[in-house]
Formats: structure tokens, C-alpha cells, sequence
């Protein structure tokens, strides 16, 4: 028998040759950054205008892909690598600037001058490091979860192979580590659950191991439905063999066969990448039968969901995987009695399992360097909104969150409103909670808060707390499943309640009614109806202030529908007429020199404020009185 | 026997990899739609034979799910994104001027020549562009996100997808 050290080295030492050659190249190579928030600014046009220079100029280098390396806000990014291994990071790179990045590679030093950020490996003359970005400043000097981002192809085997990729794996098999040191270890590390419930992913695997019969599953929450939260996606996008060799990790020290990634629709470069992983690790013996030729057995697949949200519950997931409805249902039992076909399961989120190999690889004390006492290790958060630089970053659990926002740049287009974090089932922070709060899940729940999965987001002073409170309210409504009438009703009336406030018609008894729903919806059997009120409560706990001046009929933002009006403010404006043109609903009255705004066909679109912002504006209605 | 028809034999071959108990009812679903654009009641009824299960069944997994539609898109949708990061800078308004524009009543809805649809989209974490949309067209297969909306921009896109514009053209618009 074949054994598992050995085998893995003959992959590594042909993976380290094939990366070898990669990361210091014969020729210069331009790698464009290839995810879905690239795409979105447009990385595909970039690469096709910096093949068109290539082939047309018959250009002496190769092109090639990473994933982006955490700084959005300056998507797309490209790196160029030089033959003694230097790699420099360009950004934006719009289809534009494509000669220039092309010039530089080929010689011309300082073509793209002005759209260097920094070195990620390698030194030129007056290139800062990337790692000194102030954008980083609160990242360990080493990345963990993260570590291959910008440095490997992320649809390459070999990379995360060469990167110690698998290691971890051949070691516990080839040095028959027992399913117990693996849970241990995972404890001792203190890793706990991702999604955002931080339960102890060790524990959760000594539940599985021990559950009755052999068939075991073992399933991945990768539905990652929080708006503004996309920590899963960089984890399978820029590293899918990592949360594979996690779940195969996990396989071992819980005895499971076999395994689904339940991987959310609006997600579909992760899907692909990871389902081509997967035929990767399977062509090399690393995942189906016989891992390693160590007799294991692990078949994994990827369920693709359709666009709902509840099926990030995992009892709901579990629901969806075996061809039902995703509706959540009562524990117990619990997955690990009865999950998915009816047989032990276990549920873990994507980066808990993505940290299973760096610990079992390094140790549960190297584990602990970073994080605090009660949140060990490091995390990866996904920060956007009003702020100035948005991206995702993996930090220690502990840091100060008025330190995140200093490196995001700060607050732009006003000042600090409200923190959205958790998603719409998670809070609503006032802005003198910012200098308390630090990342770590226990540092939330005075403010009767929760983290959540690592979705922040900065709201500024420009958007009222009401009309944020009405959007969350809305979405989960329409994602309740509907099994539980608390949910299903309770959810509608908040809705309909905060609607009817934020159109310029709220009553004294909301407030009671809002904190009567919130209570009759605790009696929900799930977490998605008894959550669902979280953000409302806090809007009322941190921002009565605003409620108030509501029922007053006052909105300092100005984005409560019924609490102002668009007026013309400059009938002689030259962008006037184009204000009346681009109305969709043609509120416009009277003529040239004589024009108004019909307020009861206006819906406040703001379209017109867009062209004619000199000559339309907002005002406040007044005179709206709170009806009791 | 009677004879089939040849969507039905087309649904048959499209789904024929699938087995009953083994959670291929989504995958199912979605190779179907990806095919046809939607899953018609035919399709419904094919995919219960395969996977062992009852059109009822079928139809109230399906119509679970968001993403899964009954009725052929619309030629061109535009898919608006609802993410927080998008409704802090005018989302609303951007979703109102679509809509309005087009002469639809509610989302997810459509023109009443089909032409142009206004679907609901879900945050994917690219929120340095906010505002967003999509915009989508079964019949080729494209997607193409646009960033930096504003409610003038949704207004003349839409006013130029209802008038015949393509993707490209509606983009620059």
C-alpha cells in the first residue's frame, strides 16, 4: 500500500516546480483579478483589451488570473510579475490603461506609474509595500485564511499544492492521526462557528462522530445570504481547495462519507470554481474513494440554491438538499440526530472549515497568537457602505471597530448614522457605540446586538434609521418561510407599520404595536422569525430620537417618501428642461419660466435631482402631524 | 402510446442524469431553466417522473425558491440589486424610476410585450459600485452588471431597453 506522505510528495514536488515557474517567470506575466466584484467593474473588458495589445504588439508576456487581494474600491486590479519574482499591483485598470499596463511589463518602467498601489512581493525603487497600505494596517503581518490571495492562480491545483495545500491532510492520514486528536485539536484551537452563531466547531463535530449509524453527513453553509456580507465568496473564489480540505478534514474526525457545499445562486463564479476544484482534488486522489490511498472515502458536491434566504438556516438547507421546500423546522432533533436523508449531519459554515487545515497544520497554540481569550484566531469581514475604501479583509478577532473605519477610509458623503451588522436578522448600532465596540461577538451584545458572519456596513447621516429599518423589515418578510404564523403575520405588520411612518403617517401606538409584534414573534420556532424584529428594536433602543421626530413629521436625511416633497428650486436653470424630460411619470406642470412638481404624481425617484440638481431639490413637508 | 412532444423529449434527455433521493430536485430545476428560460408545467411533470415525485411537490419546491419562474423572462430583465450598500445611495428611487419607466406595476414584473422585465437581485458583495443592476437575457446567456446607477441613469436605460436598445446600447445610455 501506497503510502500517504510519500504520495503527497511526489504531488508536491511537481507542484513546486509548476509554481516555481509561475511565480518567477521566463517572461513578465500580467495576472488580472478574476471575482466576482472584479467582473463587476469591468475585469473582463480589461483582459480583453490587454490581450488585444499583446497579440496585436506580438508582446513578450504571458497573461494570467488571481483573485482580487481585499481592496474593491479599486477593482479591477491587475498584477504584473517579473522574471526575478517581483510582483507589482495595478489599479483600476480600466480597458484604457491597458497599453500602458503592457508597456510596463515590456520594459518601460514607469508606464503605469500612476496606477501602482504597491509591491505584494519583490522591491522596485519608490514602490511601497503593499502590506504598509493603511488599508492592511489592522491585518497580521501574515495572512492566514487568505494567504494564497494574489499569490496563486485560485483555479490551479498545483498553487495550493505548492503552498502547503493538502499538507495538512497527508499528515493526518500518513501519520494515522486518530478522529479524536482532529476534534481536539479544533477545540483546543478554540475555533468556533463563522455563520455568525460561534458555536464550537469541535464540539459540533464530537456530536457527529458519535451519532449512530455510519452513513454521515457532512454539509457546508455557503448561502451567504447577508446583504453586504461576502466572506464565504472570497474564501471560495480566491482559495476553493481550502474549504475542501477543510470538509475532507472534517470528514475524517466525524466519520462522513459524504458531503454538500450548499452554495447560494448569486454566487456563480464560486460555484463553478469550486465544482472544477473538486474535479481537480478528485483526479488527484484527494477527495472520492481512497484518499490517498488510505482507504477514505469522502465524495463531496455542490448544491446550488435558487434565492433563499431562509436556507441559511441549516435546518432549513438541510430541507433544500433533499428536494423540498428550504423551510426550517423544530429542534430538536438536531442535524447531528436526524440532518439531511434523514441521517446524522453536521453544518458548518464555509470558513469554519477553511480554518480546520491551518490549525490542524500549525497548531492549536500558533491559533491562538491572534484573537482574544473568548474569540481566538483571525476572521475574515467584508466592510462597505459610506465609506471610502470598501473591500474585505482578515483581521484578529479584537480589534477596535473605530480603528476598521479609519482604515476604510472614514465616513464619505456625511457623518457616521448607523453600523448594520449581522445582516437584516442582526442590529442597527448607534454611532457612540463605535469607540466600544470591538470585532469579537461578545463586544456587541450590550448594545443588544450581534456581529454576525462579517458583513458591516457604515451607514451615513444622509439615510434615515426608519427607512433602513423599513428595508431589512421588508426583506424578511418576503424571505419568511411562512410555516410559523408569528413569522409569517408579525412580519408583515412590522413591515406595514414602518411603511406606514416612513410615508408621513405614523401613530403613538406604533411604538407599542412594533414592541408587541417583537414579542409575539420570540414565540417563532426559528431563528429567522424570532431575529427578524432585531433591527426595529434597535432603531427604537438607539434611535428613539428619530422615531420621534417622525411621528412630528421631521427627517433631517430627507428619504422618508412622505415626509418631504421636489420642488423647483431655479426656473431658469438650463438643466431644467432636461429634469422635465427625464421624469417617468411627468410631474411636471405649467411651462418654461412657470414650472412645478405635482406632489401627488411625484414618486421620488430623484431622477430629476440627478440631471438638475441646481434646479430641483428636496424640502421638507411640514405641518405633518403624528394621528392619535 | 402517444406520442411525445419534442419539448418533452428535450426535457427527458435534459434531465435524465438525475436520480429519485439523491437532492438533484434544484439541480434539476435549474438545468431545465437555464435551458428554456423558465420551467413550464410540462417540465414540472417530467421532472416528478424522473426524481419519483409529484407535480405538487415539485411545483411547491420550485415555487419556494426565488429564482425559479413559471413564465418565459422577458427579453431583456433588469435586476435590481436590494443589497443595503445600494439603497443608501438612492436604491429605492433607482427601482421606482425603473419601474415607472416601463409602465410596470410590481416586481418581479414585465412590459406587456415582454421586452423588458424588473426582477429582484441580491447583494453578491461587489458594493464598491453601488448602486447596482443587472442586466439579462436568457436568450444569450449574458449578464451584465452596471455600477454607479442614479435614478437618470435607470430612466434612460429602461426608456431605451423598452425601444428596442441592446444590452450594450442600454449600458451607454
Amino acid at each position: 500500500m501506497p503510502d500517504a506522505l510519500a504520495l503527497y510528495d511526489a504531488m508536491r514536488a511537481r507542484a513546486d516546480a509548476e509554481y516555481a515557474a509561475w511565480r518567477t517567470p521566463q517572461r513578465p506575466r500580467i495576472d488580472i483579478a478574476i471575482d466576482q466584484s472584479s467582473i463587476t467593474n469591468g475585469a473582463l473588458r480589461t483582459r480583453a483589451a490587454i490581450e488585444q495589445v499583446v497579440a496585436s504588439r506580438n508582446a513578450a508576456v504571458d497573461l494570467g488570473r488571481v483573485h482580487g487581494y481585499g481592496m474593491q474600491w479599486l477593482h479591477p486590479t491587475v498584477q504584473v510579475t517579473f522574471p526575478d519574482g517581483a510582483t507589482v499591483m495595478y489599479g483600476p485598470v480600466t480597458p484604457a490603461e491597458a497599453e500602458a499596463i503592457v508597456d510596463e511589463a515590456t520594459g518601460r518602467w514607469g508606464a503605469a506609474e500612476s496606477l501602482r498601489i504597491g509591491m505584494l512581493t519583490g522591491e522596485r525603487e519608490g514602490v511601497p509595500s503593499l502590506r504598509d497600505h493603511p488599508f492592511f494596517a489592522l491585518e497580521p503581518r501574515e495572512r492566514r485564511l487568505l494567504r494564497n490571495l494574489g499569490l496563486t492562480d485560485p483555479e490551479s491545483l498545483e498553487h495550493y499544492i505548492a503552498r502547503d495545500g493538502y499538507r495538512a491532510t497527508a499528515r493526518m492520514l500518513g501519520r494515522h492521526s486518530t478522529q479524536e486528536q482532529v476534534r481536539t485539536v479544533m477545540n483546543d484551537a478554540g475555533l468556533t462557528g463563522r455563520g455568525g452563531a460561534n458555536f464550537p466547531t469541535g464540539v459540533k463535530w464530537n456530536f457527529l462522530f458519535g451519532a449512530a449509524g455510519e452513513e454521515h453527513y457532512l454539509v457546508c453553509n455557503a448561502d451567504e445570504g447577508d446583504p453586504g456580507a461576502w466572506v464565504n465568496r472570497v474564501v471560495m473564489e480566491g482559495d476553493p481547495h481550502l474549504l475542501i480540505e477543510g470538509m475532507v478534514i472534517g470528514a475524517f474526525g466525524t466519520r462522513s462519507e459524504y458531503g454538500f457545499i450548499y452554495l447560494r445562486d448569486e454566487y456563480p463564479l464560486s460555484i463553478a470554481r469550486m465544482e472544477q476544484a473538486i474535479r481537480q482534488a478528485e483526479a488527484a486522489g484527494l477527495l472520492g474513494d481512497d484518499i490517498l490511498g488510505t482507504g477514505l472515502n469522502f465524495h463531496l458536491r455542490v448544491i446550488r440554491g435558487a434565492g433563499a434566504y431562509v436556507c441559511g438556516e441549516e435546518t432549513g438547507l438541510l430541507s433544500s438538499i433533499q428536494d423540498d421546500r428550504g423551510m426550517p423546522r423544530v429542534k430538536p432533533p438536531f442535524p447531528a440526530q436526524r440532518g439531511v436523508f434523514d441521517k446524522p449531519s453536521n453544518v458548518n459554515n464555509v470558513e469554519s472549515y477553511a480554518n480546520a487545515p491551518l490549525i490542524l497544520m500549525h497548531g492549536s497554540e500558533w491559533y491562538r497568537q491572534y484573537g482574544t481569550e473568548r474569540a481566538t484566531g483571525t476572521k475574515i469581514f467584508s466592510f462597505s457602505g459610506d465609506i471610502a475604501r470598501v473591500g474585505f479583509m482578515e483581521v484578529p478577532f479584537g480589534v477596535p471597530l473605530a480603528k476598521v473605519l479609519d482604515v476604510c477610509g472614514g465616513m464619505v458623503g456625511g457623518k457616521l448614522k448607523a453600523i448594520q451588522s449581522g445582516g437584516p436578522l442582526g442590529s442597527l448600532l448607534p454611532p457612540e457605540s463605535l469607540p466600544k465596540l470591538i470585532l469579537q461577538g461578545d463586544s456587541f451584545t450590550p448594545w443588544d446586538a450581534i456581529m454576525g458572519g462579517g458583513g458591516i456596513v457604515f451607514c451615513n447621516d444622509q439615510t434615515s434609521v426608519l427607512v433602513l429599518a423599513e428595508m431589512f423589515a421588508a426583506f424578511v418578510e418576503e424571505e419568511s418561510c411562512g410555516r410559523c404564523t408569528t413569522c409569517q403575520r408579525g412580519n408583515q405588520r412590522q413591515t406595514e407599520i414602518l411603511r406606514r411612518i416612513i410615508d408621513g403617517r405614523g401613530r403613538r401606538e406604533d411604538e407599542p404595536n412594533l414592541k408587541l409584534l417583537d414579542r409575539t414573534l420570540q414565540f417563532s420556532n426559528c431563528v429567522h422569525g424570532q431575529f427578524s424584529p432585531k433591527i426595529t428594536r434597535n432603531m427604537l433602543q438607539h434611535f428613539h430620537a428619530d422615531y420621534e421626530a417622525a411621528l412630528r413629521g421631521e427627517d433631517p436625511s430627507l428619504t422618508m417618501p412622505g415626509l418631504y416633497r421636489v420642488v423647483v428650486t431655479a426656473q431658469y436653470d438650463p438643466k431644467l428642461a432636461e429634469a422635465v424630460a427625464i421624469c417617468p411619470v411627468d410631474a411636471f406642470r405649467g411651462s418654461a419660466g412657470n414650472r412645478s412638481i405635482d406632489d401627488a404624481a411625484c414618486i421620488r425617484c430623484g431622477a430629476c435631482i440627478d440631471v438638475a440638481p441646481n434646479a430641483v431639490a428636496k424640502r421638507a413637508k411640514s405641518g405633518v402631524l403624528a394621528l392619535n | 402510446m402517444p406520442l411525445e412532444t419534442e419539448s418533452k423529449v428535450r426535457l427527458r434527455a435534459l434531465v435524465a442524469e438525475f436520480r429519485p433521493n439523491n437532492g438533484d430536485l434544484l439541480a434539476a430545476l435549474h438545468r431545465v431553466q437555464h435551458e428554456f428560460g423558465y420551467l413550464s408545467a410540462e417540465a414540472l411533470e417530467v421532472i416528478g417522473d424522473q426524481l419519483g415525485l409529484f407535480p405538487a411537490h415539485v411545483y411547491g419546491a420550485a415555487s419556494y425558491y426565488e429564482e425559479f419562474r413559471f413564465d418565459p423572462p422577458a427579453h431583456t430583465n433588469i435586476r435590481w440589486c436590494s443589497g443595503p450598500a445600494c439603497r443608501l445611495r438612492n436604491g429605492n428611487g433607482i427601482r421606482d424610476a425603473l419601474l415607472a419607466s416601463l409602465g410596470i406595476e410590481h416586481m418581479p414584473g414585465k412590459t406587456e410585450d415582454g421586452r423588458v422585465g424588473v426582477i429582484l437581485g441580491q447583494c453578491n458583495g461587489a458594493c464598491e459600485v453601488a448602486p447596482m443592476v443587472w442586466l439579462e437575457q436568457h436568450e444569450t446567456h449574458t449578464i451584465e452588471p452596471i455600477g454607479g446607477m442614479s435614478a437618470a441613469r435607470a430612466v434612460r436605460m429602461a426608456r431605451a431597453l423598452r425601444d428596442g436598445a441592446t444590452i450594450e446600447e442600454a449600458t451607454h445610455a
